[in-house]
């Protein structure tokens, strides 16, 4: 990827990726490095498979073929069955954070709950060392003020703020952002780009797939576009969104270009 | 005829011991069915078919027939091997009864549940059981609110049911003061609108405890 770091560790490995939805291959033969601190944005129409891909980062689609390595450990295992693959990726699944096109916040708990309920349950923290770490968060994305609000009282933003901050809180090796603006409000786009910018900052590895073309482009390190299960292109984001060398790159852009969704 | 409520009053001490028994196969009944119906509705859904079925032929078969029914099987049926206490049998039939009812809701608000909470759950290293656990069913429950409060109002109606087996509930009391005073009139009116204040209770309680989680749906 980018050349100025010669000591560039990869955190997650996409190998040969294949998933296929009964006759539909959704995946066909994908293959990605993420190094630590690194943020690729993938964009591509509906229906490219690019979300397919994130989801099978964390093997909420178990995928048929290929590897996937987070750290340098195997994600999927075909290999374990039942109850030794849940243990397996329960532990695996610690380690990334996800944030959803809508939200998903758990609406029976308070902000503050939804954030600290995995690193309590989870890693059996402190009761009261969970909830400063909860709002350290919390006010990282600036809503400690909502600590003991429960989520539907909050604005579509806030949620995928908390949302942001409760992935955060079993302080994960990689953040995985699936269209997490594309459920938002146009006003309410920046405040969730402006805490994902700040994550950026702070070197978290980032995946993100995305229909803000230009917030893919300031922020991503590396950018690959999709259009029926495979990656038609990948390049810097200079280079893929002004000069793409694909024909089916450029049609895509020209409507997306400037277009929030 | 001339009303004559004195000797409701006269034997209104025994009214009260009847509305204590009833009071009492209520609370063990309510807990009973909600606790039991919850758990036939996770069984059910969740695990096996092998032993779910068992159970949804269990809730299918106590939503088609008569609690009266059921009560006279538990108890004079089963009596035929086995003496079972009236009040046991009653508690019994009438716990199994709506537990069923609240299995059905409880499949129902389960179910409503989106898959993206489940996924979120998962996806914080949650495992299928505790995402169950600490995720799904208590949101399952706060949707059940509404209904299992309406389940409970006829819960304890139903329990004036359990006179028919002999257990001394409100109903059954004053079968007893009334054949002794022959005033059936009086008792009868008193009794309903007994029945009727507690509805009343039940129903200011089901709207507080509505109000009480309806944002954290």
């Amino acid at each position: 990827m980018s050349t100025e770091h010669q000591t560039e560790t990869p955190m997650v490995e996409i190998r040969n990726v294949h998933k296929r939805f009964g006759d539909l291959e959704v995946l066909k033969g994908i293959n990605l490095t993420v190094n630590r601190g690194k943020i690729i944005s993938i964009i591509g129409p509906s229906g490219s498979g690019k979300s397919t891909l994130l989801r099978s980062v964390n093997q909420l689609e178990v995928i048929d073929q290929g590897e996937i390595l987070l750290d340098g450990i195997q994600v999927n295992r075909p290999d374990k069955k039942g109850l030794a693959f849940e243990r397996h990726i329960n532990h695996i699944r610690q380690n990334m954070g996800m944030v959803f096109q809508h939200f998903n916040l758990f609406p029976h708990l308070s902000t503050i709950d939804n954030v600290t309920l995995a690193p309590r349950k989870l890693k059996g923290m402190d009761k009261n060392v969970a909830r400063e770490l909860g709002m350290e968060l919390l006010d990282r994305v600036g809503l400690a003020e909502k600590a003991e609000v429960f989520p539907n009282w909050l604005s579509g933003g806030q949620k995928q703020r908390v949302a942001i901050a409760r992935a955060l809180a079993m302080q994960p090796k990689v953040m995985l952002f699936d269209e997490a603006t594309s459920a938002l409000d146009p006003e309410l786009v920046e405040e969730v780009n402006r805490v994902m910018r700040g994550l950026a900052e702070e070197h978290m590895t980032m995946l993100i797939v995305t229909h803000e073309m230009g917030f893919a482009r300031d922020v991503s390190d590396w950018a690959m576009f999709m259009d029926g299960g495979v990656v038609v292109e990948e390049g810097t984001p200079d280079k893929l969104f002004s000069d793409p060398d694909q024909e089916r790159t450029r049609n895509f852009l020209s409507k997306h270009l400037g277009d929030h969704h | 005829m001339e009303f004559d409520f004195g000797p409701v009053i006269t034997y209104f001490p025994t009214l009260l011991k009847g509305l204590g028994v009833g009071f009492l196969v209520a609370l063990v009944v309510a807990f009973m069915s909600i606790v039991g119906g919850l758990l036939v509705a996770v069984i059910s859904i969740y695990i096996n078919k092998v032993v779910s079925w068992p159970l949804r032929f269990f809730i299918w078969l106590f939503m088609t027939t008569p609690l009266l029914l059921q009560l006279y099987f538990l108890y004079f049926g089963l009596g035929e091997w086995i003496l079972i206490p009236a009040i046991l049998v009653g508690i019994l039939g009438l716990g199994f009864h709506y537990m069923a009812y609240n299995a059905d809701i409880f499949i129902a608000t389960i179910k409503s549940v989106s898959d993206g909470q489940y996924e979120a759950s998962r996806s914080l290293g949650f495992g299928h059981g505790a995402t169950i656990f600490y995720i799904i069913v208590p949101q399952a429950f706060i949707r059940a609110i509404p209904q299992l409060g309406n389940n409970m109002i006829l819960m304890v109606k139903d329990t004036s049911v359990l006179s028919a087996i002999g257990v001394a509930e409100l109903v059954y009391a004053s079968q007893y003061a009334i054949s002794v005073t022959f005033r059936p009139f009086e008792f009868f009116i008193v009794i309903a609108m007994l029945y009727y204040l507690i509805n009343i209770f039940m129903e200011l309680g089901q709207a507080w405890l509505e109000r009480q989680t309806a944002y954290r749906r």
